[in-house]
This record gives C-alpha cells, structure tokens and sequence, in this order.
C-alpha cells in the first residue's frame, strides 16, 4: 500500500532524536579495506565514513529510515545522490555530536507513470569544541510502482 | 605537481568488485537491504546470481583516486548522483578532471568533474572540490 502524500510531506521538519558518534580504529580499519584503499595515516578516517556515521551518530539506522518511507520492497529504494562537504577531516577516536533532520520530500510521477517520494535528509557532525566538521545530504528515491492518475 | 584547467586527474581502477567486502560494508553500515548480499533474492529485479554493491563504496574508488593524487586530508566537496548500478565482478574505473581553480581562499582548490564507469558508461558523477596540497 502506497503511504499517502500527506503522511510523507509531513515527515519534513522531523528530527532525530541525535548523539555522539566515535569511529573506532577497528572499525575504519574494516572500512577503509573495503574500498581496497591502503589504510590511511595519522587517524585519518576514509571519507566515505561520512555515510554511516551520521546516520548511526543521530541515534536512526537505515532500517528505521526504511521504516519512516514506509518501504516495504527489495529493490524499491534507489540512491539519487550524496551533498558532502567536509570543513575538517574525519578522524578515529574523535567523539562526534551528529545532528539531523529530514530536509525534503516531494512527490514525483515518471514519464512511464511510475510514483516515487523523493526523500532527502541532512545531519550534521560537530567535533568536541562545537566546531563543525562536516555535512552529510543524502537523496534517496522510494518507489511506489504504478498507479491511476 | 602541476595542476591546471583541464588537468586529467590519474584513474583508480578497480579490477573486479569484490562480493565479499560489500558482506563486510552491510555489517559495518547496518545495512539490511537484501539486495548487497542476497544474489538469489535479486531474481525479481532481473540480476539473478548477481548483488549490488553499495553506494558509498561505489564512492569511495573516486574518493581513492582524489586521495592518490592530492593526499588523504585534501577532500571538501563531493556532490555525486548515482546513474546505474555497480554489480559483483564489474571491472571499473574512477576518473576526474580539472574544471576550474579558485585562489580567493586560503587554500587552492580545484573543483573538478568526477565519474566512475564500467565499459565507457557512467554509473556515477559529479563535482569533488579538492586542496590542492600536493601542488
């Protein structure tokens, strides 16, 4: 069943609950590998931590986001685009303050007659002074199937 | 190391996506959507035998490139959309180029054109702004 359009544009506005995050060394290390990069020097954390960090660090999980766009379906989440911008590079073993919120969700219909929910959420990390470090965007896209228009 | 506009930034290629570390990346992001390790399950959606490998990932082999060529810290951007899916085994390469420098700030930055292809199609774009530190 297809989640109304009133239920989804009232997720805009909604805010996680937020909270600390620490990259771990064993957990960059495991990261880093994945990207098939050497590891990286003087605690530098792989920038694509920028993924999952956020997210864990404000206390949501991919599930729960999945749960929010009310997705039921393999293969009904696609993944538009990231907006990341980094003031300072990540770092293990810094305790990070991460703050977010969903920014945006629209209602779209493809050429083929296809509804989907665009679904953009943006978090925040600040380092233990309060300065920011980096911002994360994410645009998802949640497909619906068809439907009569 | 001399950089100007429309300077191509060295490729970073990767020889075949490995199926096992998207298994780690699903672990490490707490990822439970099925179709990164599930490669039977992905029948319905037409790549049966086959996963998909995730989108940081798909990401972090342009973020290797940029940190091969200007150091790990120089990242400060990266605005990216993702055009197709990266299956197991593709054979990928991750390019840039310079578009432009901007010298108003304390440090030169580059913003350059960024994509990641399989066989000459794109599968990801975008802008990475990048510290010239190694120039």
């Amino acid at each position: 069943m297809i989640p109304s359009e009133e239920y989804m544009l009232g997720l805009v506005g909604h805010k996680f609950p937020g909270g600390n995050r620490t990259i771990d060394r064993w957990e960059n290390y495991l990261l880093t590998d994945c990207t098939t990069s050497p590891q990286l020097e003087d605690g530098l954390a792989h920038p694509i931590a920028l993924f999952h960090i956020p997210i864990q660090g404000v206390q949501t999980s991919i599930a729960e986001l999945f749960d929010l766009g009310r997705v039921k379906e393999t293969g009904s989440v696609g993944l538009d685009g990231y907006d990341w911008e980094f003031f300072k590079p990540l770092r293990e073993e810094i305790e990070y303050r991460c703050e977010g919120e969903i920014v945006e969700v629209e209602r779209r219909f493809t050429d083929a007659g296809k509804i989907y929910d665009r679904f953009v959420f943006s978090i925040e990390l600040f380092d233990e002074d309060g300065e920011p470090v980096a911002k994360a965007t994410s645009y998802w896209r949640l497909r619906r199937g068809k439907v009569e228009r | 190391m001399n950089v100007d506009v429309g300077s191509k930034i060295p490729p970073f290629n990767i020889a075949s996506v490995d199926t096992e570390k998207m298994k780690t990346m699903a672990a490490l992001l707490r990822d439970p959507y099925p179709i990164h390790w599930d490669a039977e399950g992905n029948e319905k959606m037409g790549i049966k035998g086959k996963v998909v490998n995730q989108g940081p990932l798909n990401l972090s082999y342009i973020v290797n490139m940029l940190m091969n060529w200007q150091g790990q810290d120089c990242i400060r951007r990266l605005q990216v959309r993702f055009t197709g899916w990266v299956l197991g085994g593709d054979v990928l390469s991750a390019h840039g180029k310079v578009v432009s420098l901007d010298t108003t700030t304390d440090e030169l930055l580059a913003t350059c054109e960024i994509w990641l292809e399989r066989d000459g199609e794109r599968l990801l774009e975008g802008v990475a702004i990048v510290a010239l530190t190694n120039s």
